[in-house]
């Protein structure tokens, strides 16, 4: 008889349940939200009471006078054009420093050319961008290779890295289980390689990117005549603080569209097979 | 019809004070409408056969050659382990290893799956699946190639035993209808006793100690006293050469 009930009773009881996990995790989201908009609107207050009550105001401009600087500068083009300018190098910059990496990670698999290139990659890993956005500027001045040529000597290493460890951790069970039902080599390695290598090439790229985007902006600051790095630098020479935290301002929403729109809308795309896994 | 011809086969791993000696100078013929069992010791090479058999390994010396009546034997393995893309969908992991894409492939892969009674589970990721049914579906994909020679390594060891009761009457009544051939490894005698037309015992050390002909009729219930004979038979041949597993 219970199995003849069950079924009408259980599912109104089930969808009750769940508008209830529903409810408590919107509750829960909101909360959270709360709590970071209280955190935003404290220190940004904090920073508009200390403006020309705590600090002169030509030292420290308000958040208020920021942002109005911001709008100017956007409505004039300058924004749109340094972003455009910093962006374009750091695209193609981290394009070559993504060729070379992946290229240096598959000839590591050689004896001989691990070696090689073994103390070369770790001197890569080891220097701070600093050191290279300074030798870059030294040598090229603002000639357009020196942040290009910084972007790839700090980030090549990182993805040649990953990419090793990847090329290591092959499931040779799986390949092996292709080659017994007389798959070829190249959906192989489409079906099997890629999606190995995959994760492995996105930490890379993410940490590389993080990195080349802080080199492009400093070598900007040193040498470069364009750029969001180089529009601090002017306006710290001509002493105009808005303008200055204007352009830092900047560099904040570049991080955080690179940061966590392009990254994880990659992410979301090429690893959706993850996410159903834990849902 | 498949014919196996395996001469003076030898298989070593490492060298030196870690060499293992996995399969020891074996010599065997396999020809026509067979099912081969292969039993027993654990680690006494059998899933190594299986390896060199498919292509997997090469051999430290000696030859494997199966050959097939217009063309290369194509062959079907079912793992010890399901060995599937986990970033695939269970139909997709079919289909990887069909030679298309094409609507009636996609039939027989659907077939497969429900005869392993997988079949609402085609859009499912490998991860999301238990045990036993990831173990299913790399059964569903040996099968859904169709293959002349089939391979398989403990294939219903993991399962429950109703479920094993009746893929072993689907695989037994695939190979009944047609004629392919079948290299079966298990650790279980009556499971190599219901279903296959020769047993091979091996020993410690990789060296093929006995070659037992099963001619009884088919079906073979095992309540058949004839049945329940060989198997007390076998069971006796272990025993001799000291290959039964202890689990
Ligand atoms: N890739 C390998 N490298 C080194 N040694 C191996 C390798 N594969 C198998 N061996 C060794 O060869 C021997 C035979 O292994 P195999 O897997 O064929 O045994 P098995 O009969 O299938 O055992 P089980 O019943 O436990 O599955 C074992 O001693 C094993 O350790
Ligand atoms: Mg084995």
């Amino acid at each position: 008889m219970s199995t003849v009930t069950a079924p009408s009773t259980s599912p109104p009881r089930r969808a009750s349940a769940e508008d209830l996990a529903r409810k408590t995790e919107r509750a829960d989201r909101l909360r959270t939200w709360g709590w970071r908009l209280a955190g935003y609107l404290f220190f940004l207050g904090l920073w508009e009471f200390s403006s020309g009550r705590l600090m002169d105001e030509n030292l420290l401009p308000g958040p208020s006078a920021v942002f109005a600087t911001f709008a100017d500068l956007w409505a004039t083009g300058e924004v749109p054009s340094a972003f455009a300018t910093t962006l374009t190098r750091i695209g193609i910059g981290f394009f070559l420093a993504f060729v070379v990496g992946v290229l240096v990670g598959m000839l590591m698999q050689n004896r001989w050319l691990n070696g090689f290139f073994r103390d070369a990659v770790t001197i890569g890993i080891t220097t701070p961008g600093l050191i290279w956005a300074l030798i870059t500027a030294i040598i090229f001045g603002n000639r357009e290779a020196g942040p290009l040529l910084a972007i790839v000597l700090t980030t090549f290493a990182v993805i040649t890295v990953n990419v090793s460890e990847g090329i290591k951790s092959l499931p040779k069970d799986l390949i092996d289980m292709a080659k017994s039902f007389g798959v070829g080599v190249l959906k192989r390695n489409r079906h099997i390689v890629l999606p190995h290598l995959a994760p492995f090439l996105f930490t890379g790229v993410r940490f590389g990117f993080s990195i080349a985007w802080k080199v492009t902006v400093l070598t900007e600051v040193f040498s470069s005549s364009s750029g969001i790095g180089f529009e601090m630098r002017t306006a710290t020479q001509l002493f105009r603080l808005p303008e200055f935290l204007t352009w830092i301002l900047a560099f904040y929403i570049l991080a955080l569209f690179l940061e966590k729109v392009v990254l994880e809308v990659i992410e979301r795309r090429f690893f959706s097979w993850r996410t159903s896994l834990k849902a | 019809m498949a014919d196996i011809k395996i001469v003076n086969l030898h298989k070593e791993f490492g060298a030196g004070a870690d060499k293992v000696v996995a399969l020891d100078d074996v010599n065997l013929e396999l020809g026509g409408h067979v099912f081969v069992s292969v039993v027993g010791a654990s680690g006494c090479g059998k899933s190594t056969l299986l390896n060199i058999l498919s292509g997997i390994e090469t051999p430290t010396n000696g030859q494997v050659t199966i050959t097939q009546e217009g063309g290369p034997a194509r062959a079907g393995y079912v793992f010890q382990s399901a060995r599937l893309l986990p970033w695939r969908t269970v139909m997709d992991n079919l289909l990887f290893v069909q030679e298309d894409r094409s609507e009636p492939t996609r039939q027989r892969c659907q077939r497969y799956l429900d005869m392993v009674q997988l079949g609402d589970k085609g859009k499912k990721f490998p991860g999301e699946l238990s045990g036993g049914m990831q173990q299913r579906v790399g059964i569903a994909r040996a099968f859904s190639t169709e293959p002349d020679v089939l391979f398989m390594d403990e294939p219903f060891s993991h399962l429950d035993a109703i479920t094993a009761r009746s893929l072993r009457a689907e695989l037994h009544h695939m190979w009944q209808e047609t004629g392919k051939t079948v290299v079966f490894v298990t650790h279980d005698v009556s499971e190599a006793v219901e279903l296959s037309n020769r047993i091979l015992v091996f020993a410690k050390g990789g060296r093929l100690a006995e070659d037992i002909p099963m001619d009884l009729p088919f079906p073979r219930e095992s309540a058949d006293p004839d049945v329940a004979l060989a198997k007390a038979e076998v069971f006796r041949t272990f025993e001799r050469i000291g290959a039964l597993t202890v689990r």
